[in-house]
């Protein structure tokens, strides 16, 4: 499925996805914006932790090991995407309309699933 | 509207807006099953609100998506400061008097500052064997290092894996930091109100907001394509938008 998605470097421009995914949604409305003070007056909202954990990047040992990783691999994997990042994927999922061959429902499945995914991006330390 | 304003029900807020503006019947929001979105009118503004039951949770990916969507729908016709995300008063009055008629003037400057612009956000995420590559060819020491590391067992170079990974890592920062601000440069060139954001991937070469015309997107998208298209094959480049301000608007604003 991954490689459905994958850019292939062609094109050229920017990307213009049609919908915002939710990674993106994310980045924007949990910190950014107005804040009333309805905030501390009431206090019935329970945003679900999980959903915030998405936004975590924190650059720790998982991380480096996972770029040693990724550069002991560049000369065999020269020609490719070094990591089969899924994320990335699923990012492109949403600019769909740029990439040749991709199925419509299959960009709107991405998108779904792409919460599930990042969370556990963010939680398994060990990574990839 | 007709909201319930049972003991159970309290208002959840998305944005605010002239007071003018009419919500679509069928807009919905937040809440399981999503929620009627309606307008509490104050003077020159209003606020976009929708009925939530007290208690309840919040923050299922269809409710953050349904609080953006809607907001970069208004943010696409008419002047909207966002409110972030889970913001809740206890009744319609509450919006009114407390957040509409106690904000009521710095909100209409706001909103007069936002009229016919919008946000949009370019991220770039960077193409990883490439900037790899790059990294190696400029660093000859770190090119020694991986060599050193290479054919040992991996639990006989964690310390030195460790090691090259965190120099690639700060690599990196570098590179977005100079790329980054390539990007704003050229949009402040092109008068544009840039606003930098933190990283949220490792791997993110570009993370920016823009405050434009809407009427000048035609020129955003264009000086972006350039970009893309020098940085092919080393940086995916994405414009979302246009969104509503949420890089843009400050919760409290001195008075004009």
């Amino acid at each position: 499925m991954t490689t459905a998605v994958q850019p292939a470097g062609g094109g050229g421009g920017v990307q213009r996805p049609s919908a915002s995914a939710l990674a993106d949604v994310i980045d924007t409305i949990l910190d950014k914006g107005l804040v009333i003070d309805a905030y501390v007056r009431v206090s019935l909202v329970g945003i679900e932790l999980v959903t915030i954990d998405a936004r975590v990047v924190v650059a720790s040992v998982d991380t480096y090991l996972r770029f040693a990783e990724a550069v002991n691999r560049l000369d065999i994997s020269e020609k490719q995407k070094g990591l089969p990042d899924l994320l990335e994927d699923m990012n492109q999922g949403g600019a769909k309309a740029k990439t040749k061959g991709v199925l419509e429902a299959a960009g709107e499945t991405l998108r779904n699933l792409l919460g599930e995914d990042e969370r556990e991006r963010a939680r398994r330390p060990e990574g990839r | 509207m007709a909201t319930d304003t049972g003991e159970e029900s309290a208002v959840y807020i998305y944005g605010i807006v002239p007071a003018d503006v009419e919500t679509e019947p069928d807009a919905r929001g937040v809440g399981d099953p999503p929620a009627e979105v309606t307008t509490v009118r104050h003077g020159k503004v209003a606020a976009l609100v929708s009925p939530i039951i007290r208690g309840g949770s919040l923050g299922r990916p269809q409710d953050l998506t349904a609080h953006a969507a809607l907001l970069d729908a208004a943010a696409a016709e008419v002047p909207v400061l966002p409110v972030r995300f889970g913001a809740v008063m206890t009744d319609e009055e509450s919006v009114a008097e407390e957040l509409l008629g106690a904000h009521h003037d710095d909100f209409v400057a706001a909103l007069d500052e936002m009229e016919g612009k919008a946000e949009y956000v370019i991220k770039g995420r960077y193409v990883e064997s490439a900037v790899l590559h790059e990294i190696l060819a400029e660093n000859e020491e770190l090119a020694q290092l991986r060599e050193a590391i290479r054919g040992k067992p991996e639990d006989a170079s964690r310390n030195e894996r460790i090691a090259l990974g965190e120099q690639i890592n700060n690599a990196i920062a570098a590179k977005r930091d100079a790329d980054t601000w390539t990007v704003l440069e050229e949009l402040t060139a092109l008068g544009f109100v840039v606003n930098a954001r933190e990283p949220t991937h490792e791997e993110d070469a570009v993370h920016v907001a823009c405050l434009a015309e809407t009427a000048k997107q035609g020129d955003l998208e264009a000086a972006l394509d350039r970009r893309a298209q020098q940085w092919e094959g080393r940086v995916q480049l994405r414009l979302l938008g246009p969104l509503a301000a949420y890089d843009f608007v400050v919760t409290q604003r001195p008075g004009e």
